[in-house]
């Protein structure tokens, strides 16, 4: 039996000399061969037992797990020394190129400025009660235009120009009356209150215009956003009130509205409304910093979105005159209301600098890619 | 409307708003007064103006810097010896020795008197003027137009001055010339504004002043103007009041300089003293008039009628015009000799040699002269005027001033009275207003006191009143105030809008409810943009020619939606497919060297509407995308292929996917598509989606494109009935799933689609991905290689590798039987 644990004692002390100088994990996996494996040399040791007597054996097996454990105890430890060496070794390597462009395998899509204007805008009013509205952009004379209190021979008329449709292409089904492309989005209120037929009327309407004008400053079609508000004591205070918080939605808390009076026919009193310019922040000048100047730039510099005065003209508005209302079938009596209307391209054009109408008609994708 | 300031201070006092006193003064500055005050009221005018509804536009000022021009009078005048075009001209600039200057005009005579801008002179234009050699003659100094020294537009020579103006005298001094002219932009409403005594009475308004009306020395002599004239209204309905005097004895020549700039500084040209004195007075009092050559009146004898069928007219622009029944003319006994209200005719026109003038002053129905104007194309300052509606109360007002004013710059004599027929007095409409009514509109309570005030100096007359409210008369001149409405525009206006206060609608709300094509549009914008698509937006309208390839075969319509007055024959039809806006982008984009293109577009087509359809056409959404260029962006790492067929499936799959709508593909899209390269989408009931492809190389040599352009167009409408936008939740499944690889070997013809649908027929299989097809050795010629992933599980027990073996083996039964499969490897 001496013997027997003579030897595991040598064994023991063999694996610890060998573990501790075993340089990677092959040298580690030929030691618990050499040591613990099938043929190895506990193994080895271990055969011997059969031949001891039966009350010594318990001893011999007492001890022999002891060192089988301790020569684990030696692999897994030195294992783990070799792993964390391995691993600093690999954390303190060169750095990768991390400049290289990430892998993309599809490009970014990009929503249009318009799109993006509009669903910004039509946000705003949702979380102030209005919902969607729509109408048909090929519309009658008498919802463009006659039901908005523009009887035809009106000069009114002039402030819009507008593309007819040839009758003899729509088809048999279409209602009789004069057919033209909407020159605004005001026919939809008409059709909203017709639609709904009692107040309360919340709506907005997002949709294309068109107008027959072609050159810089216009394009033959463009975009709008109408809003409408029917109800018992609808004041020109509650218009004011409402568009004042759209304009600081819209374009930030600060912005200040100014309502002049003007002239739409749909609308009596009417009103044309403009927010102090976002560029300059209404005075009108942009200041000009010189080069490693430091604290108040004394100079500044005319801003050309305002031309100088400080606000811009974003929206026409006024309380709904009260034949359109009897056109919508509501009581002018009873009832009364407000609408107003802006012009989606401007407004996107102040939120996003955009200094040419026409590049939102032509879709290169240099100037979609931007949004 | 351009305003001259000078001019609008004759009729109001604008002296507080420039803080300095300003002198009124009757016609014609004889001579120069300072003009400060005046123009130092300029912005405040503007603002004051712009703050009750007349925008001004632009305040420009003119006359400034013209210190070096001095009036000089030419001496003599030479042809330039080396320039055909030019002369050399001496001239007496008041210095003692005459210069010499060379000339490019041609309209003087010696003798004249022009501006000249001596050397070292900048004109408002930016230019300086110094001595300089011009085609080798030494000239010193410029003499001017109208333009070159900022007066008017007027540059066709020389601005000839008065023969009286002593040379050397400084020409801003003496011509009185530095003014401020204000655009000011007049709504169509209010034509009573398009005149100087017109915003007069609103600037009057406001400082709470009178209007001064100008009031005519009208010196009548002779026998009665009704013994010279008949006048006779056929047409009633069409205008209600004509009045004529007579003038005689006239001598046509030009206008005083001071008339002549006035009119040109407010864009009229100047023609000659009796057709000056009709712009002059419809400038001033904005009532349009016409003076006749009375002695080419036949029979002496006007009669206001309707055109007769087939008759014509030369009017002054001289063309010749066929008339309608609906046309207004003003004719004498054999022919028509104006269009009324609109433009005079040549026949009658005042010419060099007339001596008698006939000056008509008359009120025309507004929509006839908008009929005939519009059908004519002719727009003039008396159309424009009329068709706004006149004002029936300064006919005999601005008659006797243009009268007058005929007298005094032509000279001869006025005949005793007015020949005036008038079938249709004017009824003054009154309003009445209740004293609540704008609280109601407006939220804010206005003192009855204040109301009475504020309307009262817009001219409107109290007639009555009691406790609930009053009645006002409506001034003649405000054709745009008939309900009590339009009176709380004018306090509101009056008073300013910053008076109300900001408050919220108090009316009860509906919750807003997102309507379920929005809901779809947002959906499918998500997922093409996650697939790399970019947003376009189109015009509605297209050119005929890009549609034809993607006419509907069943459709009963032979045209697309047709406009009347298109901007051009290529933005001409309404739009049936978005698609060739899109192919025309994907073409614009590729000429600016963008090779890889992915565009989408959601907007609505429109095709004739069905009978009893409530809008006169047939709006539907539509999404469409186009793709050409590289599968993925450039970049180290990957592979950049050209899209294909699959790509552009890919991109339709996920909006659909996005929607929950499972759908076919069939091969063989529309005709725009290439036969072999597309298909047809289904969806539920096979019910067409839409199409999907590479565009038919035809189409897209039409569209300047290459081959191997993809594009898709899926139908709004059908997208919205099939989206199942809500997901249904399935359960997880709790037993595991045993995995099995198929590769079998097909005909060419054989679709996958068959192969997976007869895959996914054996019940316990959860799903089916097809991950491989290869073509080529060993695989024999005409027949393809398909890999599948098979994913076996039981909803309720563990499977075993026996069922799973037992299900796979049904499966290589049924490609075998069923489509002719082969099991490789
Ligand atoms: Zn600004």
């Amino acid at each position: 039996m001496a013997d027997l644990l003579g030897q595991l004692e040598a064994l023991a002390k063999g694996a610890r000399e060998a573990v501790g100088s075993a340089a990677d994990e092959k040298a580690l996996e030929d030691l618990r061969v050499r040591f613990l494996g099938k043929k190895g040399e506990l193994s080895a040791v271990l055969r011997g037992m059969g031949a001891l007597p039966a009350e010594e054996r318990p001893r011999v097996g007492e001890v022999a797990n002891r060192v089988r454990d301790e020569v684990e105890a030696l692999l897994a430890g030195a294992k783990s020394r070799l792993d964390a060496r391995k691993l600093e070794a690999e954390l303190a390597g060169p750095p990768i190129d991390v400049t290289l462009p990430g892998r993309r395998v599809l490009p970014r899509g990009h929503r249009h400025p318009i799109t993006r204007a509009t669903e910004d805008i039509s946000a705003i009013f949702a979380r102030l009660g209005y919902e969607v509205a729509s109408g048909p952009e090929i519309e009658l004379d008498w919802f463009n235009f006659e039901a908005l209190n523009i009887p035809p021979d009106h000069p009114a008329r002039d402030m819009q120009d507008t593309f007819y449709v040839e009758a003899s292409t729509l088809g048999d089904g279409a209602p009789d009356g004069s057919v033209l492309l909407r020159t605004h989005t005001s026919p939809v209120q008409i059709r909203a209150m017709q639609r709904l037929g009692v107040p309360p009327v919340r709506i907005i309407c997002p949709g294309r215009v068109y107008r027959s004008d072609y050159d810089q400053t216009h394009s033959p079609m463009f975009h709008q956003v109408e809003g409408l508000c029917v109800g018992e004591g609808i004041t020109f205070a509650d218009l004011k009130g409402t568009l004042a918080a759209f304009a600081r939605a819209y374009f930030g808390e600060g912005t200040r509205t100014r309502f002049r009076p003007s002239y739409f026919p749909f609308v009596e009193p009417g009103a044309e409304v403009d927010v102090s310019c976002s560029i300059c922040g209404g005075t009108g000048r942009i200041p000009v910093r010189a080069q490693g100047q430091a604290g108040e730039p004394a100079q500044t510099r005319r801003c050309g979105t305002c031309k100088e005065t400080g606000w811009l003209e974003v929206l026409g508005a006024g309380m709904v005159h009260p034949k359109v209302l009897e056109n919508g079938g509501f009581d002018p009596k009873r009832y009364s209301g407000f609408a107003f209307g802006m012009g989606v391209e401007r407004m996107a054009m102040l939120r996003y600098g955009i200094d040419d109408l026409r590049l939102y008609f032509e879709n290169d994708l240099r100037f979609l890619e931007q949004f | 409307m351009r305003i001259s300031l000078k001019w609008l201070s004759e009729y109001v006092d604008l002296g507080s708003l420039a803080g300095g006193a300003q002198q009124g003064a009757p016609l014609a500055p004889a001579q120069p007064r300072s003009a400060a005050p005046v123009l130092a009221a300029a912005d405040e005018v503007a603002r004051r103006l712009t703050a009750v509804g007349f925008e001004v536009e632009a305040v420009e000022r003119v006359g400034q810097g013209l210190a070096g021009v001095v009036a000089a009078r030419i001496l003599a005048s030479e042809k330039h010896p080396n320039a055909e075009k030019l002369s050399v001209t001496k001239i007496d600039a008041g210095q003692g020795e005459p210069l010499q200057i060379v000339c490019g005009a041609k309209n003087y005579q010696v003798g004249d008197v022009v501006p000249l801008a001596t050397v070292g002179t900048t004109l408002p234009g930016g230019t300086r003027i110094e001595k300089a050699k011009l085609r080798g003659v030494e000239s010193f100094g410029m003499l001017c137009s109208a333009r070159e020294l900022g007066l008017s537009e007027d540059a066709s020579g020389l601005l000839i001055l008065d023969r009286g103006l002593a040379p050397g005298t400084p020409i801003a001094d003496a011509l009185g010339l530095e003014d401020v002219l204000l655009e000011v932009n007049v709504t169509p409403n209010r034509p009573d504004a398009l005149s100087h005594v017109g915003l007069a009475r609103e600037v009057a308004a406001i400082l709470g002043q009178e209007v001064r009306l100008p009031r005519p020395a009208l010196r009548e002599a002779g026998a009665p103007a009704a013994e010279a004239v008949k006048v006779r209204i056929e047409a009633p309905e069409k205008c209600a009041r004509y009045a004529a005097r007579v003038v005689e004895g006239v001598k046509i020549g030009p206008s005083p300089q001071w008339l002549a700039r006035r009119l040109e500084a407010c864009g009229v040209r100047s023609i000659s003293n009796v057709v000056d004195a009709t712009n002059f007075a419809l400038l001033e009092l904005g009532h349009p008039l016409h003076a006749f050559d009375l002695d080419k009146v036949a029979g002496h004898e006007i009669v206001v009628r309707t055109a007769r069928p087939g008759e014509k007219i030369v009017t002054l622009d001289g063309k010749e015009r066929a008339l309608e029944p609906d046309d207004l003319l003003i004719a004498d006994r054999d022919r028509g000799s104006a269009l009324a209200g609109v433009m005079g005719g040549g026949d009658s026109e005042i010419s060099a040699g007339t001596t008698r003038v006939l000056v008509e002053s008359a009120w025309f129905a507004p929509s006839g002269i908008r009929r005939t104007s519009r059908r004519h194309g002719l727009k003039t300052e008396a159309s424009y005027r009329f068709e706004r509606g006149a004002d029936p109360g300064m006919v005999i007002p601005a008659l006797d001033r243009c009268a007058a004013l005929i007298a005094e710059l032509a000279g001869g004599t006025v005949r005793p009275g007015i020949v005036d027929a008038h079938p249709r007095p004017h009824q003054a409409p009154a309003v009445r207003l209740r004293w609540r009514r704008p609280a109601e509109l407006l939220g804010i309570d206005v003192a009855r006191d204040e109301v009475r005030r504020i309307l009262a100096g817009l001219g409107f007359e109290e007639r009555a009143s009691d406790a609930d409210g009053a009645t006002f008369g409506v001034p003649s001149w405000r054709v745009d105030v008939s309900l009590e409405e339009d009176l709380v525009e004018e306090i509101v206006r009056t008073k300013g809008y910053d008076a109300i206060p900001e408050t919220l609608p108090a009316n009860a709300v509906r919750t807003p409810v997102e309507p379920a094509d929005a809901q779809v549009t947002a959906r499918a914008r998500e997922a093409l943009e996650a697939a790399g698509f970019a947003e376009a937006v189109n015009f509605s309208f297209v050119a005929e020619r890009d549609l034809a390839p993607f006419a509907d075969p069943a459709a009963t319509a032979l045209r697309p939606i047709a406009l009347k007055n298109p901007i051009s024959a290529d933005l001409a039809v309404m739009r049936t497919s978005l698609v060739p806006s899109l192919l025309r982008n994907a073409s614009t984009n590729r000429r600016q060297r963008v090779e890889d293109v992915r565009l989408y577009e959601i907007a609505r087509v429109y095709r004739p509407a069905p009978a009893g359809a409530p809008a006169p056409a047939a709006e539907e959404g539509e999404l469409a995308g186009v793709l050409v260029g590289r599968r993925s962006p450039t970049g180290w790492a990957g592979g950049s292929d050209p899209v294909d067929f699959h790509d552009a499936k890919a991109a339709v799959a996920a909006v659909l996917e996005a929607l929950g709508i499972d759908a076919r593909w069939r091969a063989r899209g529309g005709a725009w598509l290439h036969p072999r390269l597309s298909a047809e989408v289904l969806g539920a009931d096979d019910a067409p989606l839409g199409e999907v492809g590479e565009l038919h190389p035809r189409v897209a040599e039409a569209f300047e494109l290459p081959r191997g352009v993809l594009a898709f167009r899926l139908s709004g409408a059908a997208l919205v009935r099939g989206a199942r936008l809500v997901p249904r939740y399935a359960g997880i499944p709790r037993f595991p799933a045993v995995l099995r690889d198929l590769a079998v070997v097909v005909a060419e013809g054989v679709e996958a689609g068959a192969v997976l649908a007869a895959v996914r027929e054996e019940p316990l299989v959860e799903d089916a991905t097809l991950f491989d097809v290869y073509r080529g050795p060993p695989i024999p010629a005409g027949k393809k290689n398909l890999a599948l992933a098979i994913r076996y599980r039981a909803p309720d027990r563990t499977l075993t590798d026996t069922e799973a073996d037992a299900a796979h083996a049904r499966i290589v039964a049924r490609l075998r039987g069923g489509l002719g499969a082969e099991l490789r490897g």
